[in-house]
């Protein structure tokens, strides 16, 4: 065997050490659903891939944090009594970033490992398709949830710096991170389902893009014409039908600051939870059922 | 030793197609090829072991677990390796095999240094932080062997792993699955539609034919000697011919296969050990031909189709 020399000019070895088992420990699957879930959330922002996939997700945040800046900028520079758009609305308003952020980057968590289908090395590991499903829809509804929360919890402070009311600031403050809450789940659900159909990502995003800003322009305007028309139950009725229209009456119901056509109020109130709820539930059982039976074939 | 993977009557039927039909095999320790032609059941044998499909009919436990019962159990313990393309373009070799790992419950630190290890032994390397969308397919395969090896699972399925390789990379690859069940401990379920490919590697082999099973015993009793012998002298087939000729009239059945004679087993006046040998060779003495082979005649994977098809007919 040759001598390894000391005190030579060479100072490292290699060594091949052939093939080394592994005997350490191993996580069980609720541990490996947290490592899933991260790695989920980390991506739907670009973070861990490559440096072109963090673009579109930072610029739209950035986008929908400017307004606030702003705003938080004149709150602290000149005198006023309350903010000039409420928690609530402020996402409101915003909608188009927040449909276009869902639209963009849900592709990456549910079409990507179907149309690659990297989704069979998943299932062939401890997590099965279900609750790779729900772990998934649960990333993107968080990173849907955290794009709305950052302009939020800037206002917040902008308006506690700027001395407003504390009390008033929390209630509405909570109210708005309640609805988006909700908000998150429900878009993230039908994102979800939508790039999970169409797998390639143009049709998955104009799906979306359909389903969230199309769909809410048209019931926008139909509530309109019926409130004009004094045809106010429809008017409410209407809003049922989309994920923008069903965010801004419950947080009229619930006196969270959006204006809305016609008030919501009454029986009405029950029916936007109901579809809320249903809707969501819906999207997350079709999610779940997909890839159970992409994991079949 | 307590078998790997045992099957008992496993059926698996979609509507009219039966992908199995009945099949009880047992597998065991080291190399294991399952050969058929496509279409022969081989990737739902796989997917059913996995727990990925349901069977119509039938029990299975891998390792010890039930299928049934087992199956997360099962999946914690065992890699696998697809037939098709199954890795995302555009994350690198390195980062996709960590996740991987990570997926089967290793620690991000074990799952890193389990990646560069299993990534070493695949021989992918530099390129392994490289995007794989640009890979090659031997690369691919490469890539798709690290992850199912990944988390140092106790048996790997690997489905077609030389589908698409030129003969070189086809060389490696077989090479490493050989070393997976031999040097690394690690039983292997290998597929493939090539016989000549899992002779070389594979201890046991279980033949499939359209969801049944033909054939199932340790790869020395396919390649088993079949008493024959086979003949080559320098020259053209004329000098076969004339060899042939004259090895006939002393008693021995000859027939030309390719450029050599094929002896059928001598008969008993000449059964002596080395009688045979030895008039083959004074007789290419006698025609003043070169004797350039003589080798005793083996059986081939192959020949199990041959002789099923005929017992069939």
């Amino acid at each position: 065997m040759p001598e390894i020399p000391t005190g030579g000019p060479r100072t490292g070895v290699i060594h091949d050490l052939g093939y080394r088992r592994y005997d350490g420990p191993r996580d069980g699957s609720a541990t490996i659903a947290r490592t899933l879930f991260t790695t989920g959330l980390r991506h739907a922002y670009g973070l861990g891939r490559s440096g072109r996939s963090k673009v579109m997700p930072f610029l739209l945040l950035a986008m929908s944090v400017l307004p606030a800046t702003i705003l938080v900028g004149v709150l602290v520079l000149t005198p006023a009594t309350s903010l000039p758009v409420s928690y609530a609305d402020y996402t409101n308003q915003t909608q188009l970033l927040v449909s276009l952020f869902a639209a963009s980057q849900a592709p990456v968590l549910f079409s990507r490992d179907l149309r690659h289908r990297s989704i069979v090395l998943y299932l062939a590991r401890p997590l099965g398709a279900t609750a790779f499903a729900l772990v998934r829809w649960a990333s993107m509804a968080v990173a849907l949830w955290a794009f709305t929360l950052v302009p939020t919890v800037l206002l917040f402070v902008g308006a506690l710096l700027a001395g407003l009311d504390t009390s008033d600031q929390v209630a509405g403050m909570l109210k708005a991170v309640v609805l988006q809450a909700g908000l998150a789940v429900l878009v993230a659900g039908i994102t979800g389902a939508i790039s999970s159909v169409s797998l390639r990502r143009g049709f998955a995003v104009v799906g979306s893009v359909m389903a969230l800003i199309v769909l809410t322009g048209v019931v926008t305007a139909v509530q309109a014409i019926s409130a004009s028309e004094g045809a106010e139950s429809a008017s409410v009725g209407v809003g049922l039908a989309s994920p923008w229209s069903l965010y801004s009456g419950l947080a009229n119901a619930w006196d969270a600051g959006i204006t809305t056509q016609v008030p919501v109020d009454g029986a009405w109130v029950p029916a936007y939870v109901l579809v809320t709820l249903l809707l969501s539930a819906g999207c997350l059982l079709g999610l779940v059922a997909r890839f159970q039976k992409v994991g079949s074939r | 030793m307590l078998p790997v993977i045992t099957t008992a009557g496993l059926t698996k039927h979609y509507g009219t197609v039966h992908a199995l039909t009945d099949l009880t095999v047992e597998v065991g320790a080291g190399v294991t090829g399952l050969v058929g032609a496509n279409g022969a059941g081989k990737s739902t044998l796989i997917k059913i072991l996995l727990g990925l499909l349901e069977p119509t009919g039938g029990h299975a436990s891998v390792l010890g677990h039930d299928i049934e019962q087992g199956g997360q159990e099962i999946r914690r313990l065992v890699g696998y390796m697809p037939e098709h393309d199954c890795l995302p373009p555009d994350v690198s070799a390195s980062d996709f095999v960590v996740h991987m790992a990570r997926m089967s419950g290793l620690g991000s630190s074990a799952a890193r240094e389990r990646a560069a290890d299993v990534l070493r032994h695949v021989g992918l390397d530099e390129e392994r932080y490289r995007p794989m969308g640009g890979y090659s397919t031997g690369m691919k395969q490469r890539a798709k062997l690290a992850q199912a090896l990944a988390h140092d699972p106790q048996l790997v399925f690997l489905d077609e792993p030389t589908n698409g390789l030129d003969p070189a990379a086809r060389t490696d690859m077989l090479r490493l699955v050989e070393r997976i069940g031999s040097d690394f401990g690690i039983a292997v379920l290998v597929t493939s539609h090539l016989l000549g490919e899992l002779e070389q590697v594979s201890d046991h082999v279980i033949v499939l034919d359209g969801g049944h099973l033909l054939r199932s015993s340790a790869t020395g009793d396919f390649l088993r000697r079949t008493g024959s012998l086979l003949v080559e002298v320098v020259g053209t087939e004329t000098e076969r011919d004339r060899l042939g000729e004259a090895l006939a009239r002393r008693g021995l059945t000859c027939r030309p296969r390719g450029p050599m004679v094929s002896i059928d087993p001598p008969p008993p006046e000449l059964a002596r050990e080395g009688a045979a040998h030895d008039l083959i060779r004074d007789v290419a003495a006698d025609l003043g031909l070169g004797l350039m082979r003589l080798q005793p005649d083996r059986g081939h994977l192959e020949d199990v189709f041959l002789q099923e098809g005929v017992t069939r007919a």
